[in-house]
């Protein structure tokens, strides 16, 4: 399962941080992220390359983090791109529940995170399309 | 100016002579109750006596016997019942008779003419009217007394203007915090009270206040104002009630025996020395209540009264001997708070509870730590916890609280007694 790691997080100076440096402490490489916010408090997504260790050492920094399941699929680099991907799902009728994306190679491949109501339905109908879906070890060897 | 001379300007000596027959009539009544059925004492020779001999009567007393417990009569002589918040532990429910209701009708009228409202007065109630004494306990005795009473309720400041306005509001009933939130509509709609309004008498209480809060709201609206004491264990308002000198609050010993004590050790205080009230109800038929710990600190205010009412005065309340809460004048336990939220999945096991003065009103925080085991990593789950921990206390203390969802470990550990509310109102 490909997943990023949420964190529970009060809006507040510092809070970034203190999981930046645990990252860091154990070289884990962060891909992408993302942060929502309901005010008071919010959720930090992070897609990283070693998810099994920057999971563990955030758990024991009593950190509340989560793995949650994710896709990422690859995508030209290029206009349009993402339109036509969206078409892909909205014709299927999935919704999305989180979605970010981030560059890989610029002008020519780049990837979208989504998370999913309806994961063996959105893997099905994007592959059908001849959409790739990174791996985990794909992930951490980017 | 006086609503019932006799009882308002009686002797000291012939209060003391009423008091024990009444206390003695008292102690028969209560042994009616399954509570009170073993009372160490049939009747009493002297007030001594009485205090030696009888225990006290506690609020936890009240819940522990829920719901009849305190019920000596009948249940079809009982007419009315009043009750606190809260369903986690039982809430504290009086009943009162017709005779009840009658007894207290008049004595709220007492207290309003004592201030000089009079028949010809319009009254504006902005108070809570159900289950919460302020409501109804004052519209019946401005009835009794002649006034034209507006039941409006709390809320909706300009509507409250409007009728104060249109129909020439002389006196209202009010919480102090809400008289200066009352105040900026005042302002904010460009109208100056003192101007605009006929408003001459304010009377506010529920909710502890100080002398310079009431001398803003006299000087802010060009009013005198009132303070005044009650709650519904003794039947709700008008228990206690300033007179034109506004020193201290008169409390009606037909009605009531008097006793301010030492809270850790039971004994007695002298006058003017603060302590807790402990009163002894005099008339009441459907639940009489014997020496009931009020839980309220305060002091007798020593020697006599211009005002030729020696119904001894007490001070203002100065706090509370437990560690029950006051929020715009509805009173709360921790514990409620407590019982509520960690009932529900999704809490963790640590909270704060933190109340401020917002816009001249009090406003509740509740700071819950999350349960690091049961997050899923959404948003929307977070969001819909804060809702269900919102609507839940809501509907148990009946005060809608700011609820702020924390890091696991991010609130104060505390090692031995949790100090888990942190009161910052006024500071």
């Amino acid at each position: 399962m490909t997943y990023h790691l949420s964190i529970f997080m009060e809006n507040r100076p510092g809070k970034l941080e203190r999981i930046t440096k645990i990252l860091a402490e154990h070289a884990v490489n962060i891909r992408a992220v993302s942060l929502a916010s309901a005010g008071e408090f919010g959720v930090a997504k992070f897609l990283v390359d070693k998810g099994e260790t920057a999971y563990q050492a955030l758990q024991e920094q009593n950190i509340t983090v989560s793995k949650r399941r994710i896709l990422i699929i690859l995508l030209p680099d290029k206009p349009g791109a993402m339109h036509e991907l969206l078409k892909v799902l909205a014709e299927n009728e999935i919704n999305l529940e989180d979605c970010y994306g981030f560059v890989i190679d610029r002008g020519k491949q780049a990837a979208l995170v989504i998370e999913a109501e309806k994961y063996p339905q959105a893997e099905g109908a994007l592959r059908e399309k001849g959409y790739k879906l990174l791996s985990d070890e794909e992930l951490s060897n980017l | 100016m006086f609503w019932d001379k006799t009882m308002e300007t009686m002797e000291e000596e012939s209060i003391k002579e009423m008091q024990l027959r009444l206390i003695n009539e008292t102690l028969t009544k209560a042994a009616g109750a399954p509570f009170y059925r073993n009372l160490p004492v049939k009747e009493v020779k002297t007030l001594q006596d009485f205090t030696a001999a009888v225990p006290f009567t506690r609020k936890q007393d009240l819940r522990d016997h829920f719901p009849y417990g305190f019920l000596r009569t009948d249940l079809a002589e009982a007419v009315r019942l009043h009750s606190s918040s809260g369903t986690t532990g039982n809430p504290t429910v009086v009943f009162h008779t017709i005779g009840d209701l009658e007894k207290w009708t008049d004595q709220v009228a007492r207290c309003l003419y004592m201030v000089g409202v009079r028949k010809e007065d319009v009254f504006q109630n902005t108070m809570s009217y159900g289950l919460f004494t302020g409501g109804l306990g004052f519209q019946y005795g401005a009835e009794k007394l002649g006034a034209l009473t507006i039941p409006i309720g709390p809320g909706n400041s300009k509507r409250q203007i409007w009728f104060m306005q249109t129909f020439g509001t002389t006196v209202i009933h009010i919480l102090p915090s809400y008289a200066l939130r009352l105040y900026s509509v005042f302002e904010e709609m460009g109208l100056d009270p003192k101007k605009d309004t006929k408003l001459r008498i304010f009377l506010i209480g529920s909710e502890p206040h100080s002398e310079e809060l009431r001398r803003q709201i006299e000087e802010l609206y060009g009013v005198k104002a009132y303070n005044s004491y009650g709650l519904s264990e003794m039947c709700g308002p008008g228990v206690g009630f300033e007179c034109p000198y506004q020193d201290g609050m008169h409390l009606w010993e037909d009605r009531y025996f008097v006793e301010v004590i030492d809270p850790e050790t039971g004994k007695a205080i002298p006058d003017g020395e603060e302590g807790e009230l402990v009163l002894t109800t005099l008339q009441k038929e459907a639940m009489p209540l014997l020496r009931y710990r009020t839980g309220d600190l305060t002091s007798i205010v020593p020697g006599r009264c211009r005002c030729r009412r020696v119904h001894k005065r007490i001070a203002r309340i100065k706090g509370r001997a437990d560690d029950m809460l006051i929020i715009n004048g509805v009173n709360l336990f921790p514990i409620q708070i407590e019982k509520t939220i960690m009932k529900i999945p999704g809490v963790g096991k640590n909270y704060l509870i933190e109340i401020k003065t917002e816009n001249f009103m009090d406003k509740l925080y509740v700071k819950v730590e999350v349960d690091r085991e049961i997050f899923e990593g959404t948003l929307a789950g977070l969001t819909s916890l804060q809702d269900r921990i919102t609507e839940e206390l809501k509907a148990e203390i009946l005060v809608t609280p700011t609820v702020q969802l924390a890091e696991p470990g991010s609130l104060p550990v505390w090692e031995g007694k949790a100090k888990r509310v942190v009161d910052n109102r006024g500071k």
